[in-house]
């Protein structure tokens, strides 16, 4: 392929930058602050796929970009990359997960017990017009229980392994400093687990949702269930100078455990966890994970296909590249097409005239 | 919380979670009060930056990469080198720069009144937001039942 450079339209591509901006008109704090507080699930899959937890950035992103997804994960990578790394945090555990929603599809009494937590799973889904005749719609108050649920809840497939229902596995080794970071080093194929898991992590969630309800609907070997579906906060733990760990805030984060199968005298388990609370993100992703080791190459439940599909950032600039000037490209293929009509036969003539004009 | 965490003792864990997760308002009025009975004070740094925080995956235990989070992070020294330090989640450099100086005073002087009193009614302002909340949580407790 070839490229050339283009020259012009200086003052056009500035009145259209322009045009973009005058139609979202002033962004102040306001609007920012106002998009936080009233649309934290979209923050949260914002942040998600920018993979870069702060919530006034990413609804900064947003206002700026006027919602437009792409362009807000696109503006929250770039600015990350102007901050240093200060430190990894100790790496969280699933028993330490400060958990407001915790399910289990597989097993109907889980040690720890299900709690729904916010969720509209078992409403109906009406749109509240009231609301546009003037009508506020003030939401009903929760009736607190008595007494507290607990913070934390124990991991679900630690108690499976305890029933001999799902394999043993070994510690982890990896100091948190060596754990393998795709934002240092290329995604290579067979990806290592902690590529796998981090890419599924920033995974744009419609390509996850796209590719994993493939594999739920038949075209992956394994149709998954819920073993644990947890909506959390963990606390973000690091190490101050005296070396006291303590915890420097809490971030919101989903985890999703599906299984399937018995596999080797075990269930089959697959898993996917993100930042924000993105549920759909997380179950598809944990239905790729599952699907992936017997996944053909090429099919869409093979690492190679889902991961590099799903990379938000990538797959979006790649589709919107080709509608910049790809003129010598394109002068070629013409170039290619009139060489090839001027050599043939004049009695093809009538047949060309039929392709041409197809709306007839 | 993190009290029975190895590494640098009880007391300082639960001081710096009260800190961190303090009410910025009140944190930085009281930092300005501790800072009024303070001598001269070195910033060693007052940046934003990225914490990495890993997730333990529950199906093989292998750790891996969540994203990063924006924190803010202050370190400060008296003239005996004495460090305070501080990082909360989020952009706030000020906040760290409170939090770092309560902790200074803490370390130099070993107590001090006014911040054991905030620590305690911010640590029991946080409790109850909690509480709060986990009640809430539980009244979706779901026992299902099969037929």
């Amino acid at each position: 392929m070839a490229y050339v450079a283009t020259r012009g339209g200086e003052k056009a591509i500035d009145q259209a930058e322009r045009l973009f901006r005058a139609d979202l008109g002033t962004i102040d704090a306001g609007r920012v602050e106002a998009i936080r507080q009233s649309m934290p699930y979209l923050v949260d899959r914002v942040m998600g796929e920018a993979s870069l937890y702060s919530e006034e950035l990413a609804a900064l992103a947003l206002a700026q970009t006027g919602g437009e997804l792409s362009e807000a994960v696109l503006v929250l990578r770039a600015w990350r990359t102007t901050q240093p790394r200060i430190a990894v945090a100790r790496p969280v555990r699933q028993g330490e997960l400060l958990t407001q929603r915790r399910i289990s599809a597989a097993f109907k009494d889980i040690p720890g017990g299900q709690i729904l937590g916010p969720t509209l799973d078992y409403s109906h889904r009406v749109l509240a017009t009231d609301v546009l005749e003037g009508t506020p719609f003030v939401p009903p108050p929760v009736d607190a229980a008595e007494r507290a649920a607990p913070q934390r809840q124990p991991s679900l497939a630690d108690w499976q392994r305890a029933q001999g229902l799902v394999a043993p596995v070994d510690e982890a080794k990896v100091a948190p400093q060596d754990i393998p970071d795709l934002t240092r080093e290329p995604l290579l194929f067979p990806a290592s687990r902690a590529h796998r898991l981090q890419s599924l992590a920033r995974a744009e969630t419609g390509g996850v949702l796209a590719l994993g309800y493939a594999a739920m609907r038949g075209y992956g070997n394994a149709h998954p269930t819920v073993n644990e579906l947890r909506l959390a906060e963990a606390e973000v733990v690091v190490t101050h100078p005296r070396g006291t760990q303590f915890s420097a805030g809490r971030v919101r984060v989903s985890q999703a455990e599906v299984t399937s199968k018995e596999k080797g005298g075990y269930l089959e388990l697959g898993y996917a966890a993100t930042f924000g609370w993105n549920e759909v993100k997380v179950i598809a992703a944990a239905t790729l994970d599952l699907n992936s080791d017997e996944a053909p190459v090429g099919s869409a439940m093979h690492e190679e296909f889902y991961l590099y599909h799903t990379e938000s950032v990538e797959a979006s600039g790649f589709c919107i590249h080709f509608k910049l000037p790809h003129y010598v490209t394109f002068q070629s293929v013409l170039d290619a097409m009139r060489d090839a009509k001027a050599k043939e036969p004049v009695a093809t003539a009538p047949a060309e005239e039929l392709q041409t004009e197809p709306a007839e | 919380m993190f009290n029975d965490n190895a590494g640098g003792g009880g007391e300082h864990a639960a001081e710096l979670n009260i800190l961190a997760r303090a009410r910025p308002e009140r944190l930085k009025a009281l930092a300005e009060t501790v800072l009024d009975g303070m001598d001269a004070i070195t910033v060693v740094t007052n940046r934003t930056g990225l914490v990495m925080v890993p997730m333990r995956d529950t199906v093989e235990n292998v750790d891996f990469h969540l994203g990063e989070v924006l924190v803010s992070e202050a370190e400060i020294a008296d003239a005996a080198g004495t460090i305070g330090y501080g990082m909360v989640t989020g952009r706030d450099l000020e906040r760290a720069m409170a939090m770092a100086v309560i902790d200074l005073r803490l370390a130099g002087a070993g107590h001090d009144d006014a911040i054991a009193a905030f620590l305690l009614s911010e640590g029991a302002f946080l409790a109850a937001q909690d509480e709060q909340r986990m009640r809430q949580v539980e009244a979706t407790r779901v026992e299902m039942e099969t037929f």
